[in-house]
């Protein structure tokens, strides 16, 4: 062989080599369609707000179905989006089963997560040993974010310790001095209060009540007297949906009165509570709202919150904070997928690193950390005011620049 | 003398096989494990309930103390996690010693008193006041530790324990005078069998596999809450899986969770909305039709079920 034959030969090579490092992608075929494995719950204690998110995120599906599908940047084309969904009834050992299914069965080229920390729980560690990425809409427990674990993206809501930041300064600011602190004793719950705790003693502030109680308690009437006797100016009770339901009853039919009270979930499952416990029962009192109580501005992608609603509500549905939850998690899948150049799962995190910080959707600034927890999304402090007869509003009432209004403290 | 073990043996040997063989054929390893997990539970039942006629509704209370007994042995004792599993197997036990004085019960009344210690422990496992052992009710973590494929041989391992249980039970003089213990305890106690003690080790046994079957959930879940493992969904998908099979036999509850163990998982899968229809009619035809089980049929046939 002579040397020019072996020269021709190693530049043949060489630009192969360079080629195929150049465009993998190109390397993979395109895909006839992208499949996006989920669960949901039909039945069982998380039913409600695991169909709600379920439905935003089919709405997110058949949106860009509409529109020819998915722009896959690692094959410069748009493709069909199908969702594969199973039911796991709220059940764990179920959900455990389903997601491996998903995973190991259907082969999904992406994975979201059923709806909060209990059902996301058993996906996580699946989901790290599959290499497969996955999208978190809501489980904000925190031990799922571990810097050893890159699989894993919060999508919809921070991670719960944070929940209270802007709550916390609030309180601070306005300089109460009484604060009581009631939460039910979970994961999602006790992260907060705990936050607030801190925050608040950092602060000066030392609370004159901090109790947990069961995650089941449905009569708070003793422990509104009891917490009464403390003389808090402010009461934060930190509870799921029917645990603030019940306080909001408790507290209405016991009469006392406080100049500060808040409640988590009136903010996101506002109608499901007005129905339960009425809107007289809500003046006055502070919750942290989300979209669509909560519009953002500046959003730079995706539809605005009033053109969702408006697209949404044509489905006769309606809109609610896990919808959007739900079509959030949609549109952040899509975005990394506009934004891997290759179509495997640790090009996608990658792209998810790559964007984060830089896009703000319907539901706030999309922000994650190098472990995949939400620090973007910030939830404010509004305020519940009457309005026109028997009607209910709402004014922002912190941070500054979410501002709507101006607060009525202490409440009349 | 050995002889009579045989066919327990085959049976004991086949079910190896399948489930070091299936992992080859069909991926979804958590449906495997799953159904080990509830083949092993349901084999852990039939030594109290197939062997001496206590039906204990609370049976999760074991599973839970399992999982946990065994997630605190490895969290705060840095155990390995098999010897977790070991831990989690006699956490249940003591569990059970706690709680032998129920066995003084029994009928609706057993199962009712069985029910409510297991939701007791429920909620003294979940006390925020025993975050700092327990983690309260704030979810347990173990994903430092976890290990799918070991985890699944480990349940393996004691599902064969559970079952070569029952065999030593179907076979053993020990197992016949738990058998004349659920017959009749005082005629039982006059030809000489002590039925205090003979009921006893069976409970304990039978907490035994509950306790380690539970610390390996834990470990192959690597996240769990109390609520996960002390769902009375546990007790109940058992204790129909035995009823379904047949109790008292090795084959028995093994033949009511491959079967409805799948049938929940496939219909479930694929037509959740007529499953628990199914389901349900499927068990009244049992109860009318079938009341000792699947495997009556067989003895009807005069074939031998180990």
């Amino acid at each position: 062989m002579s040397i020019k034959t072996l020269k021709t030969f190693f530049v043949v090579a060489a630009s192969a080599v360079l080629f195929f490092a150049a465009v993998p992608s190109f390397a993979k075929e395109a895909p006839k369609v992208i499949t996006i494995g989920t669960l949901y719950a039909s039945s069982g204690p998380f039913a409600t707000s695991s169909t709600s998110q379920y439905e935003g995120l089919k709405f997110w599906v058949s949106q860009v179905n509409k529109h020819g599908g998915v722009f896959v940047k690692a094959f410069n084309k748009k493709i069909p989006v199908k969702l594969a969904a199973y039911d796991d009834q709220s059940q764990t050992a179920t959900a455990g089963m389903l997601y491996n299914q998903l995973i190991t069965r259907d082969r999904v080229d992406m994975l979201v997560s059923d709806f909060g920390s209990v059902l996301t729980s058993v996906a996580v560690p699946l989901a790290k040993v599959h290499k497969i990425l996955l999208f978190d809409p809501t489980g904000t427990a925190a031990k799922f974010f571990t810097p050893d674990n890159q699989f894993v993206v919060l999508c919809s809501l921070p991670t719960s310790g944070i929940w209270p930041y802007a709550l916390a300064d609030f309180l601070v600011q306005k300089k109460i001095p009484r604060v009581a602190i009631v939460y039910s004793s979970n994961d999602f719950n006790q992260s907060q209060a705990v936050t607030l705790h801190d925050k608040l003693v950092k602060a000066g502030i030392n609370p004159v009540y901090y109790e947990a109680v069961p995650t089941n308690t449905s009569n708070y009437s003793v422990l509104l007297h009891s917490i009464q006797a403390t003389k808090p100016d402010a009461v934060i009770e930190f509870g799921f949906v029917p645990n603030d339901i019940a306080f909001l009853q408790g507290l209405q039919a016991s009469a006392l009165k406080f100049k500060m009270v808040f409640t988590i979930f009136p903010g996101q499952q506002f109608d499901l509570i007005k129905k339960n416990v009425g809107a007289k029962a809500l003046y006055y009192t502070y919750t942290y709202p989300t979209p669509p109580l909560l519009k953002y501005s500046d959003i730079n992608y995706g539809p605005s919150l009033d053109k969702f609603e408006k697209a949404y509500k044509a489905t006769g549905k309606k809109v609610d904070f896990l919808v959007v939850a739900g079509y959030n998690t949609g549109l952040i899948m899509q975005k990394t997928l506009e934004t891997a150049t290759g179509f495997d799962q640790s090009q996608f995190r990658k792209a998810v690193a790559d964007f984060s910080g830089k896009v703000k959707t319907l539901d706030g600034q999309f922000e994650v950390d190098a472990a995949g927890a939400q620090t973007g999304e910030m939830l404010p402090v509004a305020q519940f005011v009457p309005k026109g007869a028997g009607g209910i509003g709402m004014t922002i009432v912190y941070p500054k620049a979410l501002k709507t209004g101006s607060e009525v403290y202490p409440a009349p | 003398m050995l002889k009579k073990y045989f066919p327990s043996l085959g049976v004991i040997l086949a079910i190896v096989a399948i489930f070091i063989g299936l992992p080859h054929f069909y991926d979804n390893q958590s449906f495997l494990f799953n159904l080990m997990l509830y083949l092993a539970l349901a084999e852990g039942l039939n030594i109290i309930y197939g062997f001496t006629g206590y039906l204990p509704f609370g049976y999760v209370g074991f599973f839970g103390a399992g999982a946990y007994g065994g997630a605190i042995a490895i969290t705060l004792l840095h155990i390995s996690p098999l010897l977790g599993v070991l831990v989690g197997g006699v956490v249940a036990v003591l569990t059970g010693v706690i709680l032998i004085p129920l066995l003084r019960l029994s009928g609706a009344y057993f199962a009712i008193a069985n029910l409510a210690a297991s939701q007791a422990l429920y909620l003294v496992v979940a006390n925020p006041s025993l975050e700092k052992i327990t983690q309260g009710p704030y979810g347990i973590d173990l994903s430092s530790v976890y290990n799918a494929n070991a985890g699944y041989f480990a349940m393996l391992g004691v599902l064969v324990f559970a079952m070569a249980l029952v065999a030593y039970l179907r076979n053993s003089n020990f197992g016949l005078s738990l058998l004349a213990i659920k017959e009749d305890r005082v005629t039982a106690s006059l030809a000489g069998v002590n039925v205090i003690r003979a009921r006893s080790i069976a409970w304990m046994l039978s907490a035994f596999v509950a306790g380690m079957s539970g610390a390996v959930f834990g470990w192959y879940t690597a996240v769990f809450y109390p609520s996960t493992v002390f769902s009375l969904d546990v007790s109940v998908f058992t204790i129909v899986f035995v009823l379904f099979g047949g109790i008292a036999s090795v084959a028995g509850p093994l033949i009511g969770a491959l079967i409805l163990y799948s049938m929940y998982n496939f219909i479930g899968i694929s037509t959740p909305q007529y499953f628990q229809l199914f389901y349900g009619l499927l068990i009244v035809l049992l109860v009318l039709f079938l009341p000792d089980g699947v495997v009556s049929l067989l003895k009807k046939g005069k074939v031998y079920v180990p």
